[in-house]
C-alpha cells in the first residue's frame, strides 16, 4: 500500500468513524433533552436498595415515587434518609443485606436538610395535635373504645407525634413519601384529609368559598411547583397561600401554619392567640394575614371582613358562655344524672364539663367542638352556608334544645323563657355584637324591615358598648376600633336605610303577591302566616 | 432568447467575458482525481447547512421571544402549537449537531492530507476561525431555550471564560451584560446568535471559498499531477450526493429524534449534573479535571495550537521529514475526541 492509499484508508475510516459515532452520541444526548426528568445520579447503597427492592418486588411503587422527587433529582436516595446507627429506635438491619436502617425517617431526620421548616413545624400548632388528643377528659380517653380511634383520630393527629428521637411531627403528613412534593402540600385536599367532618369542616368551607371556587375552575392551570418565597402565582387562594406562603408585604413563607392565626378558634372559647407560638403577638399575626388578603383584595373590603368575623367570634363566645350557664342551672336542678367521671377518687375533667353519657352533654359537647367551630370557621374562611345552616342555626338550635329540657324539668327560668312571645327572647340570652353595614357593599333592601335592630331600643348603641368592652379587653386592634368607630358614626349610610328602593321592587312585589294568593288557593296555606 | 436580452440591455455587462470567467472559475475548475472519494469531498456540506440554519433560523426567529419570562414557553410554542414548527426546530437544532459533524469531517480530510501546507495556511486559519465562530453560534443558540439544562450550561460556560488570563473578568462581564446570567445575558446571547456571529461566518466563509478558488483545490502531497476532472457535473454532484446525504439524515433526524424542551430554567436551584452540548465534551472535561486556571491556560494554548498547526508542521517537517507529525497528532484528537465524547455519556 503507497503513502497517498494509506492516507485513503485514514481519512476513509475516520471519516465513516465520525459520522457513525457522533450521529449516535448527538442521538443519545438529544434523546436526554426529551426526558422529562434529569437522569438520577445516586448513591452506591441507594444503588444496592433499589436493585434489591426491585428484583423482590418490595414497595417498587414508592421507589417509583421516589423518581419523581426533587430528592431524587438531587441525589438524595434511600439511605441517605434511611441511614442508621446501632442503638437508634427505629435501627434495623436489613433482612436481605447487612446495612442497617432507620425504619422511620422523622423530623429529627429531615431536619439535618430542612432545620428551618422542622423549626417552624415546632412552633405550629400542628405539633400539639398528639398532645391535645391525650388530654384525660377527651372523648377518646373515656367514649370510644381505644381500637376505634387508632384509625380515626390518631391517624391525623400523628402529624404531631412525639417520636423516641425527641423530634416531634410528621413531615410526610403532607409531604407524602416518597415523593415529598411541594405541589402535593399545596393542594387544599392534602389539608382536607384531615381539616374535614362536623368538627372542623375547613375543606367544604373553602370549597364552598369564592377561593375555592375558583380552585375548583382553574386549579389545572396553576403553576404548583412555583419556588418557596416567591409570590404565589395564583389567581385565588389554597390553604396553603394563606396559611404558609409568602405574601406581597411578609416575604416569608413559613412551616408554621399558625403564623397569621389570631384567634385560637377551634377551643371552647375563641382566645387571642399568644406569643409563644412563634415569639410574634396576635395583632402581628394579623398584619401578616392582612398582607396575604392585600394581594387580590381592597384595604376595606379587608378590615370590614375580618372585624365582622373577629365580632362573629366574640358573639360565639358569649353564646358559648350562654350554653355553660344553662348547663350549670339545669345540673343545679339535677337535670342530669350524672355530674363527673371519677377514677380512683379523682375527678375526670371531661369536656366541655360533665360527661358523655346524657343527651344534653352530646349538645353542649356539639355547641363548641362540632358546630361552634363550624360556625366560627366559616365566618372567618368565607364558608357562607357553614356559617349559617351548619352554625350558628344549630348553636341555637342546641341552645334551645337545652332550655326546653330544662323546662321540661321543671326550671322556673327556662320554663319562663320558653313561653314568651318576646321575638326578641333569642336576642335577650347574651350581649349582641354587630357592625353596621357589611364586607358586600351597600344594599337599599338587607338591612329593611321589622328587624332585631328596629326592634330593641338603643341597638346600635348596646351593640357599640360591646364592641367598645372587647377593644377595651384588647380584643381588637385600634385600626379596627376606629373603623368600628366610623362605621358606627355612619351607620345610616352603612346599614343603607337612606337609600330608595328601585322601581323595579314593586313590581317584583306584585308578581309575589300573584304567587302567594296562587299558593294560598291551590294549598289553603293560611295567608296570615305568609303576611 | 428574448429574455436574455432584456435582462442584459438592464444589465449591461460583457456576456461573453462572464461566461468565460463561470466556466473557468466553476464550470471547469479542474478537481484532482483523488476528490472522487465522497470523503475528500466534505468541504460544501457545512456551507449546505449553514444554509439550511440561516434558512430555519430566520422561520425560528418569527415566533421565539428573547426575554427570560417568554424564551421558554416560545419555544414550547414553536414545538408543540407551530405547524411544522418541531421539525424546523429539529431541523436547526440538529443542523448545528451536524454542521459540528461536517466541520470535523472537512478538518479531518484537510489536516491527513496536510492540505493547509504552503501557501493554504492562511485558509486553514480562516478555517479555524470558522470553527469557532460554528461553536459560538452552537453555544449560544443552546442559551436561548431558557430551559434547566440550558440556562446552567451557560451559566457554567460563560463562568469559564472568567479563567481567561488578563481578559477573563471584563470579558465575562461583556458577555453577561453583567456579573450574573441574567435577561442582559439573554438579550445579548441572542444578539449574538442571529445578528453578529452569522455576518461574520458569511464573510469568512465567503474569503476562505475565494482563497480556495485563487489556489484552486489542492493536490495530495506525493501525488502532484494525477490528473484532474471538472468541477461540473462530475464533481457538482458528487457534492449533491454528500449534501442531501446530510439533509435526509437530518430531516430524519429532526423527525424521529426531535430534541425536547426541558424543564424551565430556575435560576434558585442548580441542578445536580450541568452539562454543555455534547462536542464541548473534551473541553468540559478537561476543565473539570483541571484546576480552571491550569485547565483554560492548557485549552488556550492548545487553541494557539490549532491555529498555527501549519507552520509548526511544516517546522518539525523540514527537521524529520519521514516523521508523519500529522498522522499522529490528527488520529490521536480524533481517537481522544472521540473516547473522551462516549465516555462522558456512559460514565
Amino acid at each position: 500500500m503507497d503513502t497517498v492509499t494509506g492516507q485513503k484508508w485514514l481519512i476513509g475510516i475516520f471519516s465513516v468513524l465520525l459520522i457513525v459515532v457522533l450521529i449516535i452520541v448527538a442521538g443519545v444526548e438529544m434523546r436526554k433533552t426529551r426526558l422529562e426528568r434529569p437522569e438520577i445520579e445516586i448513591s452506591g447503597t441507594t444503588e444496592e436498595c433499589i436493585g434489591c427492592h426491585v428484583k423482590k418486588g418490595v414497595a417498587v411503587k414508592l421507589i417509583d415515587e421516589w423518581k419523581w422527587s426533587e430528592h431524587a433529582e438531587k441525589g438524595i436516595g434511600c439511605y441517605e434518609c434511611h441511614e442508621a446507627e446501632e442503638g437508634e429506635f427505629d435501627a434495623m438491619k436489613c433482612p436481605e443485606s447487612n446495612i442497617l436502617i432507620a425504619k422511620h425517617p422523622t423530623p429529627g431526620d429531615c431536619r439535618e436538610c430542612h432545620e428551618r421548616q422542622v423549626k417552624e413545624f415546632a412552633n405550629s400548632k400542628h405539633v400539639l395535635s398528639q398532645a391535645f388528643m391525650a388530654l384525660k377528659g377527651s372523648d377518646r380517653n373515656v367514649f370510644e373504645p381505644p381500637v376505634t380511634t387508632k384509625h380515626g383520630c390518631e391517624q391525623c393527629h400523628h402529624i404531631g407525634n412525639y417520636w423516641p428521637d425527641k423530634s416531634i411531627g410528621e413531615c410526610d403528613a403532607c409531604h407524602s413519601k416518597h415523593r415529598f412534593d411541594i405541589a402535593q402540600a399545596r393542594h387544599s385536599e392534602t389539608c382536607g384529609e384531615c381539616h374535614i367532618g362536623p368538627d372542623h369542616p375547613h375543606i367544604e368551607i373553602f370549597l364552598e368559598s369564592k377561593h375555592g371556587n375558583f380552585y375548583s375552575t382553574f386549579a389545572d392551570e396553576y403553576d404548583w411547583d412555583y419556588k418557596p418565597g416567591e409570590p404565589v402565582p395564583f389567581g385565588a387562594p389554597t390553604c396553603a397561600t394563606c396559611h404558609m406562603s409568602a405574601t406581597g408585604t411578609y416575604k416569608q413563607f413559613t412551616h408554621n401554619v399558625s403564623d397569621r392565626l389570631t384567634w385560637e378558634s377551634q377551643a371552647p372559647f375563641s382566645v387571642r392567640t399568644q406569643e409563644y407560638w412563634g415569639g410574634i403577638s396576635w395583632q402581628e399575626k394579623r398584619e401578616r394575614m392582612e398582607g396575604v388578603c392585600y394581594q387580590c383584595h381592597s384595604q376595606s373590603f379587608v378590615d370590614r371582613y375580618l372585624l365582622t368575623a373577629d365580632l362573629a367570634n366574640l358573639q360565639y363566645n358569649e353564646i358559648w358562655e350562654t350554653t355553660i350557664d344553662w348547663m350549670k342551672k339545669l345540673r343545679e336542678h339535677k337535670v342530669f344524672k350524672t355530674d363527673v367521671f371519677e377514677f380512683g377518687g379523682k375527678a375526670i375533667t371531661s369536656w366541655p364539663m360533665v360527661g358523655y353519657d346524657e343527651e344534653l352533654e352530646h349538645i353542649a359537647y356539639r355547641n363548641w367542638h362540632h358546630e361552634g367551630r363550624r360556625f366560627r370557621h366559616g365566618a372567618e374562611m368565607m364558608g357562607a352556608d357553614y356559617t349559617q345552616w351548619h352554625g350558628i342555626w344549630e348553636l341555637q338550635e342546641n341552645l334551645t334544645k337545652i332550655i326546653q329540657v330544662g323546662a321540661e324539668h321543671g326550671v322556673p327560668e327556662a320554663k319562663r323563657w320558653l313561653v314568651a312571645k318576646d321575638p326578641d327572647k333569642f336576642m335577650k340570652l347574651y350581649p349582641l355584637y354587630d357592625i353596621p353595614g357589611g364586607s358586600w357593599g351597600p344594599s337599599a333592601m338587607a338591612m329593611r324591615g321589622n328587624m332585631v335592630l328596629d326592634r330593641i331600643p338603643n341597638y346600635w348603641e348596646t351593640v357599640r358598648s360591646n364592641v367598645k368592652t372587647a377593644y377595651d379587653n384588647g380584643l381588637l386592634t385600634e385600626k379596627q376600633w376606629e373603623l368600628y368607630s366610623d362605621l358606627y358614626e355612619n351607620r345610616e349610610i352603612e346599614t343603607g336605610r337612606q337609600y330608595e328602593l328601585p322601581e323595579l321592587h314593586d313590581e317584583l312585589m306584585e308578581n309575589l303577591t300573584i304567587d302567594l294568593k296562587q299558593l294560598y288557593e291551590q294549598q289553603k296555606v293560611d295567608l296570615i302566616l305568609m303576611k | 432568447m428574448k429574455l436574455k436580452d432584456w435582462i442584459l440591455e438592464r444589465f449591461p455587462i460583457n456576456y461573453e467575458r462572464f461566461v468565460e470567467i463561470n466556466e473557468k472559475v466553476f464550470i471547469k475548475e479542474p478537481i484532482p482525481l483523488h476528490y472522487k472519494k465522497w470523503f475528500f469531498a466534505t468541504g460544501a456540506a457545512p456551507l449546505i447547512l449553514i444554509a439550511l440554519q440561516i434558512v430555519t433560523g430566520i422561520l425560528l426567529m418569527f415566533y421565539y421571544i428573547a426575554s427570560p419570562e417568554a424564551a421558554y414557553e416560545s419555544v414550547r410554542y414553536i414545538s408543540q402549537e407551530v405547524r411544522f414548527g418541531f421539525w424546523i426546530r429539529g431541523i436547526h437544532r440538529w443542523g448545528s449537531n451536524l454542521l459540528v459533524i461536517a466541520l470535523l469531517l472537512h478538518m479531518t480530510r484537510v489536516f491527513f492530507t496536510r492540505a493547509y501546507r504552503r501557501p493554504r495556511e492562511l485558509n486553514w486559519i480562516i478555517g479555524v476561525i470558522l470553527l469557532g465562530l460554528s461553536f459560538g453560534l452552537s453555544l449560544t443558540g443552546y442559551s436561548l431555550i431558557q430551559n434547566q439544562v440550558s440556562y446552567w450550561a451557560t451559566t457554567v460556560g460563560t463562568n469559564s471564560v472568567n479563567a481567561i488570563p488578563l481578559i477573563g473578568k471584563p470579558l465575562l462581564q461583556f458577555l453577561r451584560g453583567g456579573e450574573e446570567v441574567t435577561a442582559n445575558t439573554l438579550t445579548r446571547f441572542f444578539t449574538f446568535h442571529v445578528t453578529l456571529l452569522p455576518p461574520l461566518l458569511l464573510l469568512f466563509m465567503f474569503v476562505h471559498i475565494f482563497i480556495l478558488r485563487l489556489h484552486g483545490m489542492a493536490e495530495l502531497e506525493g501525488k502532484e499531477g494525477e490528473g484532474s476532472y471538472a468541477f461540473y457535473p462530475e464533481h457538482f454532484f458528487k457534492v449533491i450526493i454528500l449534501t442531501l446525504f446530510f439533509v435526509a439524515t437530518l430531516s430524519t433526524l429532526a423527525v424521529i429524534l426531535p430534541p425536547g424542551l426541558g424543564e424551565p430554567a430556575d435560576p434558585s436551584t442548580t441542578p445536580a449534573v450541568i452539562k454543555p452540548e455534547w462536542y464541548f465534551y473534551p473541553v468540559y472535561i478537561a476543565l473539570k479535571l483541571m484546576p480552571m486556571h491550569i485547565g483554560m491556560s492548557v485549552l488556550m494554548i492548545l487553541g494557539v495550537i490549532l491555529v498555527f498547526w501549519p507552520f509548526i508542521d511544516e517546522f518539525v517537517k523540514r527537521r524529520a521529514p519521514k516523521l508523519r507529525l500529522n498522522y499522529i497528532v490528527g488520529t490521536i484528537a480524533i481517537l481522544t475526541f472521540l473516547t473522551v465524547t462516549i465516555w462522558e455519556i456512559i460514565v
